[in-house]
Order: structure tokens, then C-alpha cells, then sequence
């Protein structure tokens, strides 16, 4: 029991540590963790409350319906689901530490319910919010009794139960598969972006189902909106009813919450408990076999595969060092992961803002249509839409914010490479603009295709966005050789608080600024006098801007690059 | 060839030089043992002839060629041996040499025949399809001789190249070391293992609180002292009665 919990303690606290090199360091990290989600809790407080009071009035209309509880219970437990997979793949059996740990005089099932118990602690967080923005809010409105209440800590320790071992057994297979490419950092950051996504998906599909069953038979909403929630709780329920059995804990665990007598009360709850061990056992049995599995293939792969042939293409300087580059940085699992994530974020945010704003209202008609309608869309529009994009292109692209803080501790080996160091400085910055060039070509076309805008104003886009990408990337990576962060263990803790990605946005807030000054007067002539002209003078001078401010940053970086990199010393 | 004259190097702002006024001529065809206690300032000379540090004074040729004047001639024609694996990881090791052959310009066919050749040598071609992050220490080392020989270079410069070197590889590596000096190419290495010196070298430097205290050949040493490398050493750096 010793060695579990020092175990337990050791695998929970180790998650939260920070690498910092000093005690003070190591405080301004703190600080600076504990300012972001304090920042991230007062973005999600909107939405939380809006959940909040819907689940309010839920409470209010049903009366407490311990089917809707369970219901509720059930949201609560497929987010915790959702979140609780990934993490248990990531802790429990993706071994990471088998090194670390085989050696240890601890049997293999300890280390296992050891790293089980840290996943159930960590859903443990998840669950809280969920209890605070769900459960809570529908005990107040349905006036439930204080017994209520007083079952909430319970049931906040027994929520988590049935989503995480659901979880493992949903881990197991993703687990294996995604340990097939342990090699392939890239399709591994692939997958898990997959699996999440699915789950994502997954989730919202069953709420939507459940959430908004369309049998009222009082109409529309608007006309008679509380007939209408009831009949949409009394389908609800009917529903619920069939499925009951599948998720029995939870149904004990609700009808301990909502009973009626102290005796019932506890029968559940103990009933409730009862099966959840039950469960917990089967589980452990189930999985344990696995793990163990999982830990031998890990244990195992020191040794290495032999290599039948290879071949030995030699391209271009500039080439070769561009693909070495991206190779290195793909295979890595943090920065590999930045990088695809900088390349999808910008189609998401389009089809997200689609979907905000592309969907038609009950009159049948959509807020992009009203746009569209207007004889300024086609100008206006590609105009903002461009500012916005490339704010959000530049400060999001890795590859091009931190070109030469990647490099670590082998910058030494670019510093004696016999290659001019203005062509690395090159060769980094184009590979950052090849890499948005994917990303803003995918976004362009979702935007033409989507909010309606003309195939030329998004190859327009398009030039304008690798131009100032290009040249943003030239300045940020002059920047990041002025000042380089190396000697770092971990890559995205080493970039906290790093300046490069506000630089980028800064310049691109000034490229905003200049794009909209080159604009502003065209637009308006077009509005004043008509003519196509108008806007493609707009475009060119643009673009021709676009591209002077592209060279002249090239012209600095290269000039300034010996120099810089001269001063590095390692 | 290399050359050194007068070089210095302060690193940032502190008071004690690393290197300081160090002029030393290392001739074609001879193998050069530098030796030094920990911070006496061996890496840091070693990082100024390899172009990864700038001196503060003094200049540093190559083959003739100007450091200063002509870093890119002056890099292709040295090989280099780091102290430290920090090699790209994430890289399979018949990538990376790859890479540092198109980096030096080598062409194919010579670049494929000298990976064959050096991979055979130090028996690591069965390994080149594996990440180089799943390399031990010695094959790390390895890999970084074979990626500082594949374009030949007039002047090859090895930091500590044993350490982590299983015993029939360190005696292929004096070997080369010896064999690359006979066809008139520059060696220059530094270690802390005092026996190889002695037994590879055609002339040792010994440097000590970043100022060169003796350099000649082995056996002007040990006529004019009588004594062991080794005591010589201690006694130059301050250790020795």
C-alpha cells in the first residue's frame, strides 16, 4: 500500500512539474500558468454560465425527473469520457517511463492501479466542473431536498468511474494502434488528433440526439416555449427509460440522489458502489494483461531493426537543409505538434465561422446571404477576412516563429557547416512559407467555396498571404537569432512567454493597418463610381506592397544573418 | 594546415579569458594532440577553428585560407568531431549523413561510397536506417566520425573523439587517424587520455588557463625532461611537485 501511494504521488505531482532551471524561474512560470487559466476560466465563464442557466430552467421544468438527472449525469460522463481516453492512453499505456519505472522492486498491476488511480484523479478535475456548471444548477431548479446536495460530493466521486473504465477499454485498441507508429511521430500526432475528434464528434451526436428530439406536438418554440421543453423532457425520458440498463450505476446513483426515504437513499448509493467495484474489478482484470503487454513492447524496442538498404540522394543546399529541417521538426512530438496544428487551425476557424454565420435562421435565410447581398460584399469582404487570417497565419506558424531556438543545443553544427548563413536563414523561412502555403491554400479555397466570394479575389488572398508571410517570417526569424532560447529540455515550456508570436502579430497588425489604408480609398471610389478597376488596382498595389515588403525583409534578415549568428556562442 | 596567430576569445563579460594570445602552426601530415586540464580553454580554441566561435583578436587559417575572410572555404575543409551528441535526433543516421554530405557538397556517387566505406570501418551500417535518437553513446560518437570524414577533408579536428568508443574501435579510429596524417591531411585532437596522446601523436600542445605551456614533439619532451607525458602535464598545469 506504501508503494501505491508513493506511487500515486509521485506519477500525479510529476504531471504538474515544471523544468525550470531556478527556484524563481520556477515561480514566474507558476505565476505565468496560473494568469493563463485564470484567463482561460473567464473565456469559458460565458458559455458556462449559459449552460448553467439552461440547466437551471431544465431543473425547473422537469421537477427533479431523476431520468433527466441521469440524463444530466450522462453529459457529465461523456465529457468526462471524452477527455478521460486521451489521457488514459497518454498515462496509463503509452508507457513513457518503463525505463524509469521497470526497475523499481514494485509489481507491474501496483504501477497500474497506480497510473489508473492518477487517471481517476485527473477526471476528478474534469468531473468538478462538470457537477459545478451541470448537476448543481438543475438541484436548484427542481427545489431538490438537501439530501441532494449532500450526495453531490459522492457523486462527484463516482461519476468519473464509468467513463474511465470505459475509457481504458476504448484505450486498449487505440493504444496498440497508435504504439504501431511509435516510430512515426507525425502519423502518431495524427491519430490522437483523429481519435479525439471522432470522440468529439461522437459526443455532440448523442447530446444532439438526446438534446433535441423533435416529437413536441406544441409547435414551435417561440409560440409555447414551456410545452414545448416539457414534451421534449417527456421524450427524453421515455428514451432514457430503454437505455437504463446499460448505465445501471448511474441509474442507482441518481435514484440515490433524488429518493425519497434516507433507507432507499443509501440502499442505492451502497447498490451504486457496489457495482462500480464491480466494474472497477473487471476492468483491472481485463486490462491488466494488456498493459503489461504495452510495457514489454517497450521494454523490448531498444533494440533496433535492421536497416536492408539505403540510398543516398543528394539534392540543392537550400533543399537538403529545408528538408532536414522539417524532418527533425515533424518527428519531434511537441514541435511536430505545433506545426500540424498551426496548419489546421485556420481551415477550423473558417468552417467554425461558417457554421456561426452560414447557417440559415428561421426565416430561411442566413447572415452570409444578407452580406451577399450587398454590392460591397465582393470588396469588403476579401479585405477583412485577409487581415484577419494573416494575423492569425503568423502567429501561429512555428516553423517560422522559432527557427533557430528549435535548433537547441545543435546550433553549433549550422555554425560550422560551410554554407552562407543568410541560405539557412533562407532555407527556414521558406519552409515555414511552404508549410502556410498548404495551410492558406486549404483556408482560401474553404473561403471561396463557403461564404461565396469570387475564385480570383481568393488566388488574390492567397498571393497577398504567402508575400506578407514571407515577409513577417523573415523578421521573426531575425528576431529569434538576435535572442535565441536554447539549451532547452522541453520545447514548449523553454516558448512560454516567448515574444516571437506577438512580434508576428505585431507586424501583421501593421501590414493590417497598411493594407487597409491601401484599400480603404479604392473601396470607396468603387462604391462612389462602380468599375471593376477600382478593385483590381486594389488588389495590385496591394500585392505589389505585399511583395516590396517581402524583399526588403529578406534584404535585412540576409544582411544581418553573419552577424547574429557570429554572436551565439555555444 | 592550420594556423594561429595571436587568438583570443573572452566569452560574454567575464574577467578571465578562455583562450588568450595562442599562436600555434599545426603542419600537413601530422597528427596533433592537445591536451589541458577541464576549462583550460581546449574546446573553445577547438570551436574558433571549426568557425562555430569568433575570436575577439587574432586571426586563424586554414589551408591557407582565412577563417575570417572566407568562412565557407575555410569550413570545407575541415571535418570535425564534436565533444557533445547533441547531433540531430530525430534524424536516421543515413539522413543525417546525407544531409552533411550535401551541406559539403560531395558528390553522390563519392558520398554513397564513403559512407559505405567509413559505415563498414566502424560497423555501423546496420544501423543506419534507425533514428539516431535510439543510438548509444558510441554509436552517436561514431556516426559523428564517419559524417566529419565523408568529404575528405584536408583538416580534421576531433574533440574527445574516444569517449564512449568500444576498444576495437578506438583502435580503428588511431588507425585512421594515423593513416588520414600519412596521405598529408591535418589531425588535431584533444583528449583527456593522456596513453593515446602519447602513443598518436606526432606533436602535443598542452594549454592551461587558456595560454598554450608547452608545445613540441614527444621525444624533444622526454629528452629534455626525462619524464612521462603525464607528469609533464601535471607539472606544467600546476598539479605536478
Amino acid at each position: 500500500m506504501k508503494k501505491y501511494l508513493s506511487l500515486v504521488k509521485l506519477l500525479f505531482v510529476q504531471q504538474y512539474k515544471s523544468r525550470a532551471s531556478s527556484e524563481r524561474d520556477g515561480r514566474k512560470r507558476r505565476v505565468g500558468t496560473a494568469v493563463l487559466y485564470v484567463i482561460l476560466a473567464l473565456c469559458f465563464l460565458p458559455i458556462a454560465l449559459s449552460v448553467a442557466v439552461a440547466i437551471y430552467y431544465m431543473g425547473k421544468v422537469s421537477g427533479g425527473d431523476p431520468y433527466i438527472c441521469m440524463f444530466l449525469t450522462l453529459m457529465c460522463q461523456g465529457l468526462v469520457f471524452m477527455f478521460g481516453v486521451h489521457a488514459i492512453m497518454s498515462n496509463v499505456f503509452i508507457v513513457k517511463d518503463a525505463d524509469k519505472l521497470l526497475y523499481l522492486p514494485v509489481r507491474a498491476p501496483v504501477i497500474f492501479l497506480a497510473k489508473l488511480t492518477v487517471a481517476y484523479l485527473n477526471e476528478l478535475i474534469t468531473t468538478f466542473v462538470t457537477v459545478l456548471v451541470i448537476l448543481l444548477p438543475f438541484g436548484i431548479g427542481a427545489h431538490i431536498g438537501a439530501a441532494y446536495y449532500l450526495l453531490l460530493p459522492v457523486a462527484l466521486l463516482l461519476i468519473p468511474m464509468l467513463p474511465m473504465l470505459l475509457g481504458a477499454l476504448v484505450a486498449m485498441p487505440l493504444s496498440a494502434l497508435i504504439a504501431r507508429f511509435a516510430k512515426n511521430s507525425v502519423i502518431k500526432t495524427v491519430l490522437r488528433i483523429v481519435i479525439y475528434a471522432l470522440l468529439m464528434a461522437l459526443y455532440m451526436y448523442i447530446v444532439y440526439r438526446l438534446g433535441f428530439l423533435t416529437g413536441s406536438e406544441n409547435g414551435n418554440i417561440l409560440d409555447n416555449p414551456e410545452a414545448y421543453a416539457e414534451d421534449i423532457l417527456r421524450e427524453l425520458t421515455e428514451q432514457l427509460s430503454k437505455v437504463m440498463v446499460y448505465f445501471h450505476p448511474n441509474y442507482l446513483l441518481v435514484r440515490a440522489m433524488t429518493g425519497d426515504t434516507f433507507v432507499r437513499r443509501m440502499l442505492y448509493l451502497l447498490a451504486s458502489i457496489g457495482e462500480n467495484a464491480a466494474l472497477l474489478g473487471l476492468v483491472f482484470a481485463v486490462s491488466l494483461p494488456f498493459y503489461r503487454a504495452m510495457l514489454g513492447m517497450t521494454a523490448d524496442s531498444g533494440g533496433r531493426r535492421r536497416m536492408s538498404g539505403y540510398n543516398v540522394h543528394s539534392k540543392g543546399t537550400v533543399a537538403e537543409l529545408m528538408r532536414t529541417d522539417l524532418r527533425r521538426t515533424v518527428r519531434d512530438s511537441q514541435m511536430g505538434f505545433q506545426s500540424f496544428a498551426g496548419l489546421v487551425i485556420m481551415p477550423v476557424i473558417v468552417v467554425l465561422l461558417y457554421f456561426m454565420m452560414g447557417l440559415a435562421d428561421e426565416g430561411g435565410t442566413s447572415f452570409i446571404e444578407l452580406m451577399r447581398v450587398s454590392p460591397l460584399y465582393q470588396a469588403i469582404a476579401p479585405t477583412v477576412i485577409l487581415i484577419y487570417m494573416t494575423m492569425l497565419n503568423n502567429g501561429t506558424n512555428v516553423l517560422g516563429l522559432y527557427p533557430i531556438s528549435r535548433e537547441n543545443r545543435s546550433i553549433f553544427m549550422l555554425k560550422c557547416l560551410p554554407v552562407p548563413f543568410g541560405k539557412i536563414l533562407l532555407a527556414k523561412v521558406l519552409l515555414a512559407t511552404a508549410v502556410m502555403a498548404i495551410n492558406s491554400l486549404i483556408t482560401c479555397v474553404l473561403i471561396v467555396a463557403l461564404f461565396g466570394l469570387k475564385w480570383y479575389f481568393g488566388l488574390a488572398m492567397l498571393c497577398q498571404m504567402l508575400t506578407l508571410g514571407f515577409g513577417s517570417m523573415c523578421i521573426t526569424t531575425l528576431a529569434d537569432l538576435k535572442c535565441p532560447r536554447l539549451g532547452w529540455d522541453n520545447f514548449n515550456q523553454n516558448l512560454k512567454n516567448a515574444k516571437n508570436s506577438w512580434l508576428a502579430m505585431l507586424v501583421a497588425l501593421v501590414c493590417a493597418v497598411a493594407l487597409a489604408a491601401v484599400s480603404a480609398p479604392c473601396i470607396v471610389l468603387y462604391a462612389l463610381f462602380g468599375g471593376w478597376y477600382w478593385l483590381l488596382i486594389m488588389w495590385l498595389v496591394s500585392i505589389g506592397l505585399g511583395i516590396g515588403f517581402a524583399a526588403v525583409a529578406y534584404r535585412i534578415m540576409k544582411g544581418k544573418a553573419a552577424y547574429h549568428f557570429g554572436k551565439i556562442e555555444v | 594546415m592550420i594556423k594561429l596567430y595571436d587568438v583570443s576569445k573572452t566569452y560574454g563579460k567575464a574577467k578571465e579569458k578562455a583562450v588568450d594570445s595562442l599562436t600555434l602552426e599545426i603542419g600537413s601530415g601530422e597528427i596533433f594532440g592537445f591536451l589541458g586540464p577541464n576549462g583550460a580553454g581546449k574546446s573553445t580554441t577547438i570551436k574558433m577553428i571549426t568557425g562555430i566561435l569568433i575570436p575577439d583578436s587574432g586571426s586563424i587559417e586554414i589551408d591557407g585560407v582565412n577563417i575570417a575572410d572566407d568562412p565557407i572555404a575555410a569550413k570545407s575543409r575541415v571535418g570535425f568531431v564534436p565533444d557533445t551528441h547533441d547531433i540531430y535526433e530525430t534524424l536516421k543516421g543515413i539522413e543525417y549523413l546525407r544531409f552533411i554530405g550535401t551541406m559539403y557538397g560531395v558528390p553522390e556517387a563519392v558520398l554513397r561510397e564513403n559512407i559505405d566505406k567509413y559505415a563498414d570501418l566502424f560497423e555501423m551500417k546496420g544501423a543506419l536506417g534507425d533514428m539516431v535518437g535510439s543510438y548509444s553513446h558510441g554509436m552517436k560518437q561514431k556516426l559523428s566520425i564517419i559524417a566529419a570524414l565523408i568529404h575528405d577533408p584536408q583538416v580534421w579536428v576531433l574533440d574527445e573523439p574516444l569517449t564512449g568508443l568500444d576498444p576495437q574501435s578506438a583502435y580503428r579510429l588511431k588507425k585512421l587517424m594515423r593513416e588520414r596524417a600519412d596521405s598529408g591531411n591535418t589531425v588535431f585532437f584533444s583528449s583527456h587520455v593522456i596513453d593515446v596522446v602519447e602513443k598518436v601523436c606526432d606533436r602535443i600542445g598542452i594549454i592551461n588557463h587558456g595560454k598554450l605551456v608547452a608545445v613540441d614533439t614527444l621525444d624533444n619532451i622526454r629528452q629534455s625532461d626525462k619524464v612521462s607525458l603525464e607528469s609533464l602535464f601535471l607539472t606544467v598545469t600546476g598539479e605536478g611537485e
